[in-house]
C-alpha cells in the first residue's frame, strides 16, 4: 500500500509539473487562423507574427485550422470555454458568432469614431451587426470573374465576354479549341461554393435569394429560374463540368485546363502557387466583369473579406491588452502595406489603400475596376446560413446533376428556405 | 462413536495464517480483478458512457446558435424527426448501405480465405499483403478510391477508356448510384482482411480429414462447402455478421471523406447527417436526438453479440 501510495504520489506530482509547464509558457496572445492553415499565406502569417513579437515583446501562439474546419472549432472551443483571444473569420461567417459569449464590441475597445477615420467603409461595415463592431477587417475585396489569358489566346479570343450569350460563345470556343479543359470551372460539389455561383447568377439575371426582411424571394418570377436554366445548361453542353470545388478550379486554370471562375481576388497568389510559376503567371490572371444580362447593367460580384474578432472572459477588452495590442498591429500600416498585398486583396484602411504599392498594383486595379461594387451575400448574414446553404446547394446540384427539372428545384428552394427562414423570423 | 459424530466433533483446521481471513483468497482476488478493471471502467466512464449520457439529455433540449445555452423542449426534437423527411430518407440510405456493406464482405472475405487456406507457394506472402487496407488509416483509403473514382484524372475511367467501354470520362461520384456504389466498395475493400481474417481463424481449426473423406464419397467443392465448411464455420459467421452489421452501422469516416454525404444527399447515412446537424448546422439538441435513434438501431446487433459472448464464457 505504502509502494502504491507513493507511486500515485509521484505521478500526481509529475501530472502536476506536466499541466502546469504549458501555463507556465503560455503565449500572450492565441490566434486562430486559416491562412496560418494554408501553404501560399503561411510564410506571410509567420512574418506577422514576428513582427508584432519584435514590436511589441509579447509572443503569438498561432493555431492554424482549415478553413472549412474553422466555424467548428471556434464553436467548440466556445462550448468548453477554450476560446482563443483573436480568431480570423470569413466575413460570412460573423452573424453567426453573434451570439457566442465572449465575443468584444470593438467599439468599445477602440473608439467608433477612431475606427470610422481610420477604416474603409465598405471594409468596416462587414465586421458590423447592428450597431455593434463586433469585428475589424483585415483584407477585403469580392467575389468576381477571373479568367486565364493563356487559354483564351488558345482558344483564339481577342475580346473578353461582357454578356451572358459573349460568355456562352467564349465557353463554346475553349471547349472545342482547347482539348480535356473545362471552360468555365462553376463549383458543383461543395454547397458553400456552389452558393457563390447561383447567387451571382441569380442577381446577374435581376434576381434575388432572400431579401433583407428575411423574405424568400427566389421562387418568385422568373430570375431564379433562369439562373438554374442557365447553369444546367453549361453542364449539358459540357461547358462545366460536375465534381468541381474552388480548389478543383483553382488548379484547372493553374495548369491552363480552364479558362474562367469565381473567386475572391486572393486567387491570384494560389494561381502562383498551383502553377509553379509564382508571379510569372500573373500575365494569365484577368479579373473581369461578370456578364451581365442586358448591356448597361451593373456587374455581379460579392463581397468578401476577412475579418478579425476577439473574445474575452466577459466580452470586454481594454485597448492595451496584449489581444487588442495584436488586433491594433495587424491594422497598423506596417501590417497592411504587406499582408494584403501578399494574399493579393485590399487593404482595409484608408491610409493603407492610398499607398502607392496598393494603386500601383496593376491586377488589384484591375480587380477594383471589374467587381469594385460588390453586394452583401445574402444568405451568409441570417444565423441559420449553414441550413440555407445546403438547402440552396442541394437543390442546385440537383437541377446540374439531371435529378429534377430547374423550374422543380427552385420551387424546392422556395418551400425549404421558407421553412428554415421562418424559424428565424419566429425568433426575431 | 459413528463417523459422522466423529467428524463433527473433530478439532476445527488451524489457520494457514494468522493474517488468513474467511474467504480470503476469493476475496483478494476479487479486489485484484477490480483494481485491474478501475482504469478501463473510468476510460469508458470518461469516453463513452459520460459523452452518451450528456448527448441522451440533450435530445430533449433545444441547443442550437440562437440558444447559447441549452432550453428543454422536452419530445420536440423527436416531434421534429418525425416530421423530416431527411432524416428518415437518412435511415433508409444507412439500410442500403449496411446490407450491401455487410454481404460484400462476407462473400469476398469468405471467398478469400478459402483461397488463402489453400496450400500454395507465396501462401504467406499474400496473406500478410492482405492485411494492407486494413493497416491503412481509412481516410487515406477513402482518398485513394476518391482518385481511382475521380472523373478527371481517375484510374477507373482511364482502364474503362482504354478497354473501350466508355467514350468518355464518367463523373462516377455525381450519380446517386455510382457514390453509393464507390462508398460500399471502399468500405467492402478495408473489410476484408478483418473478415477474412476471422474465417482463416474457423478455416485452420477444422477437421481435413473430414473434408478427405468427404471427397473420397464423391462430394464436389459446392457440397463441400455447403455441407462441412459452413456449418463449421456458423460461429464464426454470426460473430462476423453482426461485428459488421455494428461498424457499418457506425461508419462515417470514409464516407464524409469520399462523398460528403452527396451528391445532394445520396450517401447521406445517419453519422453524416448526425455530423451535419451537429456540426454544421449547430443544432445540436435535434442532432442528439438523431443520435438516440442512431443508437437504438445499434442496440438489437449488440445486444445479439454480448449474449454469444456471454453463453460463450
Amino acid at each position: 500500500m505504502k509502494k502504491f501510495k507513493s507511486i500515485a504520489s509521484t505521478a500526481l506530482v509529475a501530472a502536476g509539473l506536466g499541466l502546469s509547464g504549458p501555463g507556465a509558457n503560455a503565449a500572450d496572445v492565441s490566434f486562430m487562423s486559416f491562412s496560418y492553415a494554408e501553404e501560399a499565406a503561411k510564410p506571410s502569417v509567420e512574418a506577422l507574427l514576428k513582427g508584432f513579437e519584435a514590436q511589441t515583446k509579447l509572443t503569438v501562439e498561432p493555431l492554424g485550422y482549415a478553413w472549412g474546419d474553422m466555424q467548428k472549432n471556434i464553436f467548440l472551443r466556445a462550448r468548453s470555454k477554450t476560446l482563443p483571444s483573436v480568431a480570423q473569420l470569413s466575413e460570412r461567417w460573423l452573424p453567426s458568432f453573434a451570439n457566442v459569449a465572449g465575443l468584444v464590441d470593438l467599439n468599445e475597445v477602440y473608439g467608433k469614431d477612431k475606427l470610422a477615420s481610420m477604416f474603409t467603409p465598405d471594409a468596416l461595415a462587414m465586421g458590423q451587426i447592428g450597431s455593434k463592431q463586433y469585428a475589424l477587417p483585415l483584407i477585403s475585396g469580392s467575389i468576381g470573374l477571373i479568367a486565364n489569358k493563356a487559354v483564351l489566346d488558345k482558344a483564339g479570343l481577342t475580346k473578353t465576354p461582357t454578356t451572358i450569350e459573349e460568355f456562352r460563345s467564349a465557353l463554346v470556343a475553349v471547349r472545342d479549341k482547347v482539348p480535356n479543359s473545362v471552360p468555365y470551372t462553376m463549383a458543383t460539389k461543395n454547397n458553400g461554393s456552389i452558393l457563390l455561383d447561383f447567387m451571382i447568377w441569380t442577381w446577374t439575371f435581376g434576381g434575388e435569394i432572400i431579401d433583407e426582411q428575411g423574405k424568400v424571394k427566389i421562387g418568385n418570377g422568373d430570375a431564379g429560374k433562369q439562373a438554374l436554366g442557365f447553369m444546367v445548361g453549361l453542364m449539358k453542353d459540357r461547358l462545366a463540368a460536375p465534381e468541381i470545388d474552388r480548389p478543383d478550379a483553382r488548379r484547372l486554370v493553374a495548369q491552363n485546363a480552364s479558362a474562367f471562375f469565381f473567386d475572391a481576388p486572393q486567387a491570384r497568389t494560389h494561381l502562383r502557387s498551383f502553377s509553379g510559376q509564382g508571379p510569372a503567371f500573373d500575365a494569365n490572371v484577368l479579373p473581369l466583369a461578370t456578364p451581365v444580362a442586358v448591356a448597361g447593367k451593373e456587374p455581379a460580384s460579392i463581397q468578401w473579406g476577412h475579418l478579425l474578432v476577439q473574445f474575452s472572459a466577459d466580452g470586454k477588452a481594454k485597448a492595451d491588452a496584449p489581444a487588442s495590442q495584436f488586433i491594433s498591429y495587424l491594422t497598423s500600416d506596417v501590417a497592411q502595406a504587406t499582408f494584403p498585398l501578399e494574399q493579393s486583396a485590399l487593404p482595409v484602411t484608408k491610409s493603407a489603400r492610398a499607398n502607392p504599392k496598393v494603386t500601383g498594383d496593376a491586377f488589384l486595379t484591375a480587380w477594383a475596376k471589374a467587381a469594385g461594387n460588390p453586394r452583401r451575400n445574402e444568405v451568409g448574414i441570417w444565423p441559420n446560413a449553414a441550413e440555407l446553404t445546403q438547402i440552396i446547394g442541394e437543390e442546385v446540384q440537383g437541377a446540374l446533376l439531371g435529378q429534377k427539372s430547374a423550374d422543380d428545384a427552385i420551387q424546392a428552394m422556395q418551400k425549404r428556405l421558407e421553412t428554415s427562414m421562418a424559424n428565424v423570423n419566429k425568433q426575431n | 462413536m459413528s463417523l459422522v459424530a466423529e467428524i463433527t466433533s473433530a478439532p476445527a483446521p488451524a489457520k494457514v495464517s494468522p493474517h488468513a481471513v474467511r474467504g480470503g483468497l476469493k476475496a483478494g482476488q476479487r479486489r485484484i480483478g477490480m483494481l485491474l478493471l478501475t482504469p478501463a471502467a473510468i476510460a469508458f466512464g470518461l469516453v463513452i458512457l459520460y459523452p452518451f449520457l450528456q448527448a441522451l439529455a440533450l435530445s430533449l433540449f433545444e441547443y442550437t446558435l440562437e440558444t447559447p445555452a441549452p432550453r428543454f423542449y422536452g419530445l420536440g426534437n423527436f416531434a421534429k424527426i418525425a416530421t423530416t423527411p431527411d432524416v428518415w430518407q437518412a435511415f433508409v440510405t444507412t439500410a442500403i448501405y449496411v446490407f450491401f456493406t455487410t454481404t460484400g464482405t462476407l462473400i469476398l472475405g469468405l471467398g478469400w480465405a478459402l483461397i488463402l487456406n489453400q496450400p500454395f507457394r507465396g501462401r504467406g506472402l499474400l496473406r500478410s499483403m492482405s492485411l494492407l487496407p486494413w493497416v491503412l488509416p481509412s481516410t487515406v483509403s477513402a482518398f485513394i478510391w476518391g482518385w481511382i473514382f475521380n472523373s478527371r484524372y481517375g484510374v477507373l475511367n482511364a482502364f474503362l477508356l482504354e478497354l473501350g467501354f466508355i467514350d468518355m470520362p464518367q463523373a462516377w461520384l455525381s450519380t446517386s448510384t455510382g457514390a453509393m456504389v464507390a462508398v460500399i466498395v471502399t468500405k467492402i475493400w478495408l473489410s476484408i482482411p478483418l473478415f477474412m481474417a476471422f474465417f482463416l481463424a474457423g478455416l485452420q481449426n477444422m477437421d481435413r480429414e473430414q473434408v478427405d473423406a468427404a471427397r473420397v464419397d464423391g462430394a464436389n467443392n459446392w457440397a463441400i462447402l455447403r455441407d462441412h465448411v459452413l456449418p463449421h464455420l456458423r460461429p464464426v459467421l454470426i460473430v462476423v455478421v453482426v461485428l459488421g452489421v455494428i461498424g457499418n452501422l457506425q461508419q462515417f469516416d470514409t464516407i464524409y471523406a469520399l462523398t460528403g454525404g452527396g451528391p445532394v444527399r445520396a450517401t447521406a447515412v445517419l453519422s453524416v447527417e448526425v455530423y451535419r446537424r451537429a456540426f454544421e448546422q449547430w443544432d445540436v439538441g435535434f442532432a442528439s436526438a438523431i443520435g438516440v435513434l442512431w443508437v437504438a438501431t445499434l442496440l438489437p446487433p449488440a445486444f445479439l453479440y454480448l449474449r454469444m459472448l456471454v453463453k460463450g464464457a
